[in-house]
């Protein structure tokens, strides 16, 4: 037999470990959206990531991705172009794990997501002769400063400026 | 388990043994395209603009026997020398790619073999 103070004490651990639970639940579900899928296919890293960062799929909009893989032959500057089996699969990959977020759907003019608002945003404390660093060069290199970008991992607490 | 052990190694072997080349192999392909190559001439040609803004060594540096960036994104790319790199044309399939990407960079066309021949021929000297 428990008494009332027993019970009620019962109770705040359960709600505790409900609210645990919940919290654990969703920022698990936040990191695995940007962080990079498991099933990321072997041509995303030899067509796309030889030039730069393996992207995590979800910091772009399905559209974005759509339009970002049809015009591979003139791709920011240069010619990545790639076989159609190979475009189809990268392209139906990243399409499958594009963002669903609001805050990240937009369409990102010139298919950049360094020209999405979310991520001029989030960056507007960067000044432009820090984006100059020959260790940083170009705001599409995150792992300059996300020590972990490469993991999908962007937090706060995981940034580390370079000084040159 | 043994039998699937035994046709996965045959198979890539197969796999191997076709796709599998040395850069003397792929140098002979592209000069039988064409014609004797020169290494001095490739030398020159890796490391000069032609029309465009970039050239071979804007990424790949002069001389590629060691890690360099993308003169854009700054991504980490590997010694493009066969002797700092033995991993570097060892794939006709791969190095027909590559060659068509960044000849359109470079060139804003596609090289020759004859052009493809010189800059492998002086590729394979750079210590």
């Amino acid at each position: 037999m428990v008494n009332d103070c027993e019970m009620s004490s019962m109770k705040i651990k359960k709600t505790i470990l409900i609210f645990a639970t919940l919290l654990l639940t969703s920022s698990g579900t936040f990191a695995a959206k940007m962080a990079m899928p498991v099933d990321v296919p072997a041509s995303y890293e030899t067509e796309c990531a030889s030039c730069h960062m393996a992207y995590p799929p979800a910091l772009l909009s399905e559209q974005s991705w759509k339009n970002v893989m049809s015009g591979l032959s003139k791709h920011f500057g240069t010619d990545a172009g790639v076989d159609a089996k190979t475009q189809i699969e990268i392209t139906n990959w990243l399409v499958k794990n594009a963002t669903t977020r609001q805050k990240y759907i937009e369409t990102a003019p010139e298919n950049r997501i360094t020209k999405t608002s979310w991520f001029i945003r989030k960056h507007d404390e960067v000044k432009p002769d820090v984006w100059k660093r020959v260790s940083i060069k170009s705001p599409a290199n995150c792992g300059a400063c996300h020590i972990d970008a490469a993991k999908g991992i962007f937090s706060e607490s995981k940034i580390k400026i370079p000084l040159k | 388990m043994l039998l699937k052990f035994i046709t996965t190694s045959l198979l890539m072997g197969f796999t191997f043994s076709v796709f599998a080349i040395t850069p003397q192999d792929l140098l002979k392909i592209y000069e039988a395209q064409s014609s004797k190559a020169s290494p001095s001439r490739g030398e020159q040609f890796f490391n000069a603009k032609h029309g465009k803004e970039w050239s071979c060594s804007s990424c790949h540096e002069n001389p590629p026997n060691h890690d360099t960036k993308h003169i854009v994104t700054g991504k980490v790319i590997k010694p493009l020398a066969p002797n700092a790199n033995p991993a570097r044309f060892t794939d006709e399939i791969k190095a027909d790619k590559w060659f068509k990407r960044n000849c359109n960079d470079v060139l804003d066309r596609d090289c020759t073999a004859q052009e493809k021949a010189e800059v492998l021929s002086w590729l394979m000297i750079v210590k």
